[in-house]
Parts: structure tokens; sequence; C-alpha cells
């Protein structure tokens, strides 16, 4: 044996974090919740999770692909619209409803993605921009398909193959792993080669062009795939609250999601889930400081940008963590060097 | 990651346990005191405060105390605060908010909890069709859009042009109108909705100048108002604009000036009537507000926690949400500044209105 052979290391108390998230997500948080048994909790704690695939959708697109997205909320907007259209048009239930939301959102991006892909930086930033708030004035503006500002009551809850998944519990737990199946997805793509050449466009599009990557391609992969994440989101939230108009997805939530996968740091999935948790949970936990809250929320954040400018769980960080938590192939040398992806 | 969601839950749970005294009762307001729509928030809550005070001075058995809870006008914030409210078993109803958007993405969490919910303002055709719980103190376009319809055709306007925010209460304004304006003979010239915060209404205007209308029958907010009127004045048209209670408000003659000057519109409530009621309120509101002069909204919101606490009071002692939900539900000829007020077997608020004219840069009523 020499010291340059490589040994797949096993799962088990090696790496205890997917273990304990999964505890904490399936069993220790459904449990708080059961013991308190309080409505605004369970609201809280799904309101977090829808969060946390939004900004782990939006981490694919801009933290990894490092095209900067101003229009991610439309997504949103149309996989809720699509949802609420067909289950108060056409009658479907949630199981029905939550992949072709995904799939409708992810075709709108394909489309809006063709003539704007070729643009770079600020251009194509401005760009998204422009799609955002063209999605949003249709929902605004065709009255006739998504009754305009009148909003689209959604009368069917969560189901799964009929079976009604409407209490509290339940609608827990159909979010929590849709979120968490969504948010492995997206750690699968951005932490492998596929993701490594994401990063590479990131870094220089066209020294990656030159290389052989196909950057064109990618970055209109990258865009649809978050589009399509961002969708199966805005089913959940359409049928979680019931009632959905084209306020829930204007320009300051694209915001709001950009914000989130900033300050919880660009590129980095662990970054963007606690982003989105700290976005939402703050505001509610400072709630006590009446008409100040949003001040300090502005201010938390400035602080977090101006001290931790790669954000809390910054990338670098991010991508030892998974490597050494996450990877299920991940090989080590004897020496202690690592190398691949998992 | 974990344990700082669980600090922060914790720390969201703490403002739910209040302590209870057996002769306060709780009510809830949510209502946007931050964000964009800011000012019509704060003022509700100035409205709530003066309601509260008096009730609470009045020598009743018990007293009242409302949570107020930042909406921020977002439905996801909406939405959590009604869960809240709702787990807060000491609260027996709410009132609020002030968007149809947000009250009726509550309204769905109030609507399985069985919690009674007033606003004073949402105006959405669907928000008291969603259960027995939804009430609203405010005329909807169902009533003021014939009102004004007549008043209209009675002037001899035959060919009217509307134009409307584009918001869920901007259809409902040109919706409410148009089938009486037809019924009576009239013609809808031009019909066309903008979004509101817009800052150029000069093609709008011109657009309208060519259908050549004899009038323009608008639906705006005091803001979007202002800045239309000054528009239509710097373009020197004459055709006579009229408006619905939305934009009766100080603000509209501080903001649009003499642009404003013969603008007629309706409303159901005037700071000029000299009853004792209206008086009082008008003088307690100058008095928090540096002198200036309650609104239409203010005042609603004013009754509505009035009619509220009213519909508390009857159900008192052992007030449940279902009893005060019953007692809303009775309500009937309230003597309010706002009028009087009676709440069908729809739950809508059936309210007098008073034509107004601006002239000589104030409201003034007039007989047709």
């Amino acid at each position: 044996m020499n010291g340059s052979e490589l040994v797949p290391l096993r799962g088990g108390w090696s790496r205890p974090v997917p273990l304990l998230a999964a505890l904490a997500l399936f069993a220790v948080l459904p449990a708080v919740l059961a013991g308190f048994d309080r409505g605004y909790l369970y609201q809280i704690a799904n309101l977090s999770l829808i969060f946390v695939l939004l900004s782990a959708s939006m981490h694919l697109v801009t933290g990894v692909a490092g095209l900067l997205h101003l229009g991610h909320a439309a997504f949103y907007g149309v996989g809720a619209y699509t949802a609420a259209l067909l289950s108060s048009k056409l009658g479907l239930g949630f199981t029905a409803t939550l992949p072709l939301s995904g799939l409708t959102a992810a075709l709108v991006a394909f489309l809006v993605a063709l003539p704007t892909m070729r643009l770079v930086s600020i251009y194509f930033a401005v760009a998204t921009l422009a799609i955002g708030q063209m999605l949003y004035l249709v929902m605004l503006n065709w009255v006739e398909l998504t009754k305009g500002p009148n909003g689209i009551i959604v009368t069917k809850g969560l189901e799964l193959f009929g079976f009604s998944l409407s209490g509290r519990l339940p609608t827990y737990y159909t979010v929590a792993v849709v979120v968490a199946l969504c948010v492995v997805a997206i750690g699968r793509l951005s932490h492998s080669y596929y993701g490594n050449t994401l990063r590479s466009i990131r870094e220089d599009d066209q020294c990656a062009d030159a290389m052989g990557v196909r950057t064109v391609r990618l970055k209109m992969e990258a865009f649809t795939l978050s589009a399509f994440f961002a969708g199966v989101a805005g089913s959940l939230w359409a049928h979680m609250t019931g009632y959905i108009s084209p306020g829930d997805f204007k320009f300051s939530e694209s915001i709001l999601i950009l914000a989130m996968v900033v300050v919880g740091g660009l590129g980095s999935l662990p970054g963007a889930v606690i982003g989105a948790l700290l976005l939402i949970l703050l505001p509610e936990g400072l709630r006590g400081l009446g008409d100040f809250r949003n001040i300090m929320v502005g201010l938390v954040m400035f602080l977090s940008i101006l001290l931790l400018p790669k954000g809390l769980f910054g990338e670098v960080s991010a991508l030892d963590f998974a490597r050494r938590q996450w990877g299920a192939a991940w090989r080590r040398t004897r020496g202690g060097e690592g190398i691949g992806w998992r | 990651m974990t344990m700082r969601l669980f600090g922060l839950l914790a720390a969201a749970s703490v403002g739910l346990s209040g302590t209870a005294f057996a002769d306060t009762v709780k009510l809830g307001y949510q209502l946007p005191l931050t964000g964009e729509t800011a000012q019509y928030g704060q003022d509700f809550r100035k409205a709530a405060d003066i309601a509260l005070a008096e009730f609470n001075k009045s020598g009743k058995p018990f007293t009242v105390e409302i949570l107020f809870e930042d909406s921020r006008s977002d439905a996801k914030e909406g939405t959590t605060i009604a869960r809240k409210f709702v787990d807060n078993k000491e609260i027996v109803g709410v009132l609020g908010d002030f968007t149809s958007g947000v009250s009726m993405a509550a309204a769905q969490v109030y609507k399985d909890a069985g919690m009674p919910q007033l606003s004073q303002t949402a105006s959405h055709p669907d928000y008291t069709k969603i259960s027995k719980y939804q009430f609203r103190n405010i005329a909807t376009q169902a009533q003021e859009g014939p009102y004004n319809a007549k008043w209209m055709l009675s002037k001899g306007y035959k060919n009217i042009a509307i134009i409307a925010e584009q918001t869920d209460w901007g259809q409902s304004v040109g919706a409410g109108f148009t089938d009486t304006v037809k019924a009576g003979g009239g013609t809808i010239v031009f019909s066309e909705f903008f979004n509101r915060g817009l800052k150029d209404y000069r093609s709008l205007i011109s657009k309208i100048e060519r259908a050549k209308p004899d009038a323009i029958y608008t639906g705006f907010f005091y803001e979007d108002g202002a800045q239309f009127l000054k528009q239509v004045q710097q373009l020197g048209i004459k055709t006579p604009v009229y408006s619905t209670s939305a934009a009766y408000s100080p603000k509209l003659l501080e903001l649009a000036g003499d642009a404003a000057e013969g603008v007629h519109l309706t409303s159901n409530f005037l700071p000029t009537d000299p009853s004792a009621d209206v008086q009082h309120f008008v003088t307690e509101w100058k008095a928090k507000s540096d002198g200036a002069v309650p609104g239409q909204f203010p005042a609603q919101a004013y009754d509505a926690v009035r009619i509220m606490l009213a519909a508390v009071e009857k159900a008192y002692p052992n007030p449940t949400r279902e009893k005060v939900r019953d007692a809303l539900a009775e309500t009937k000829d309230f003597p309010g500044v706002t009028g009087k007020t009676t709440f069908g077997p729809d739950r809508e608020a059936q309210k007098e209105l008073v034509k107004v004219e601006v002239k000589g840069g104030a409201f003034v009523p007039v007989a047709d």
C-alpha cells in the first residue's frame, strides 16, 4: 500500500451532519411544533421552508453560475399561478399541480432565456429584471386568465393521490419532504463536476468557452432548472395559503430572495439556507420592536455584509463542508488529501 | 443552524403568551405599520387608539385591549399574523387588513378558525363571500358605482370615459359603474386601467381626450389622483372629473392644489358635519396629528373599531369568537361618523353617501 491510494470514505458517524439535519427536520422540529401546537409556529416553519427552496434555487443560478438574476420571484409566481389555475379551473389536486408548476415555470424560463443568454453581467441582470416585470405585469393585467389583481382563491389544500394532507402536521411534513428533496437535488447539482463547470463559467466564461465548455447551453440549463424549483415553491405556497395575488410575486420578493443568497454567501448552498432562515425568522422574532423591526433587519443585513462580505457561510468553507459531510463516495488519499466530487 | 432556528422560534413564541385578566377582552388589528402603505396603517392605529381610549373610559364592566401587528401589506406576513391571532385564545375578534389581497389571504385562516374579521377598507367583491366570518365597513363599488353613474347621467353626461387603477378595487370601480351607465342610456367611450404609482398620465389623458367624453370617471386614491389632476390641468383640459370616496382625503387638496378645483366625488364622511360625534372625532384627531383633518379611511377605521367594540359589549359577559360574530352580524343602524351602518345578510355595510365638490380649496357638499 502506498500513500496515494484512494480509499472511499463510508458514511456513519464520520459524517453526522446529513443524519442530524434529517433528524432535526423530520423528527425534532415536528415534535417541537406538535408540542406547542400553535398554527403560528407551523406557519413560520412552512414559510421558512418555502423560502429555503426559493433561496436554494436562486443559489444555483446566481451563486454557482454567477448570473445576477433579478426576476426570480416571477417564476415563483408562474408556479403558483399554474397550481392555482389548474386546481380552480381543471380541478387538479396538489399531486398533479406540483410537478406541472415546476415544469411550466421551467418552460417559461427556457423560452425567455433563449434570446437573453448571450448577454453578460449587468446586461443580463437588467434583462432578468425586465423578464420579472413582464411576467408580473402579465399576472396583473391578463385579467381574463389570472383574474388580475383580484387574485385566485385555491380551494384545494395539500393532498397526495387523493389523501388529504391539510392538517397542521401533514402540511408541515409535505412541505418539508418536497423542500428537502429539492434542496438535495440542488446540492447534487452544485456540488459536482457539473457544478464546477458552472463555477468555471462564473469565474471566466471566455476561458471556459475556450476550454470546450458549452457556456450558453449550461447557463440556460442552470436558469431553467432554477425556475423549475421556484415553480415548485410556488405550488406549495398556492396550496398552503389558499389565496394568491400578483402582489406576492413582485420585484421586492426577487430582491428578498437575492438578499438571502448574498447574506448567506454567494455560491454556498448551506449559506443560501441560512440566509433564507435568517431573513424570514428575524423579522418575525423582532415583532416586539414594533415599527423599528425593519430597520433592525436592515441593520443586521448591512452589518453581515460589511463584516462577512463572503456571507454567513462562505463558498470556500461551504464547499469544504459539503465535501466532508455530504459526499457519499468522496475519496481521500491515505495522506489525508481529498479528491473528487460526490 | 438548527439551534438558531429553535432559538428564534422560541423567541417568536414569547410574544404569544400574554397575561390574562378576567375583565380584559382582547382584539387583534393587523395593518401595514411599515412599508409602502404605512401611511394608511399608521392612520388606522391612530383612529383605533382614539376609539379604544373612549371605550375604556366610558365605565364599562370590562376593558378592551387591541394588539396591533404590522403586516407591511404583505400576504405572507398577513397570514402569519392571522395564525398568531388565532392561536391566542383570548382574542375574540380581528380588525384589518388594509389591502384586499392581504385581507383575503388572512381570511383563509380566519375562515377555518371561526374568527370574526372586520376590515375597514377591503373592497374586493369576493372578500365577504369567503365565509360568514368576514365583514367590512366600506361602501363597495357595487353600491357607489351605480350611485355615481346616476349622478353623472342626471347632469346630462352621456359619453363617459373611465380610468381606474389596476387593482382588485379598480376593477370593481369599472364594473359597478359601467352597467348603470349603459342601462341609463349612456355610453362608455373609453376605459383603461393604469398601474398604481404611475408618474406620467399624459399619454393616458391624450387617449381619453381623443375619445371626446363629456366627463371622466376615475378610480384612484389621493396620491395617484393628485398626479392625474395636476397633469389634466397642465394640458389645459376642462372635461369634468368625477371620482369615488377613495380619493376623498384632505391630502388630495394638499397635493393637487387648485388642480383639484371642480372635482366631483362621493363620500360618507364629512369632517365639517356639525354633529357632536363627528366633531368629537375631528377634534381628537387634530390633537393627535398637528391639526390635520381626518380623511375618509381613518373615519372608516374609527367606525370599524367602534362597531367591533359594540359587538364585544353585546357578547359580554364571556364573549367568544362565535358570539362576537353573531353580534357583528346583528349590527343595525350603528351611528358612526361615516353615517349609519347596517350589515346586510351578505355582511356588507350599507352606507349613506354624500355628494361633494371641491370649491375654493375645500370639499363642499352639494345637492346634485
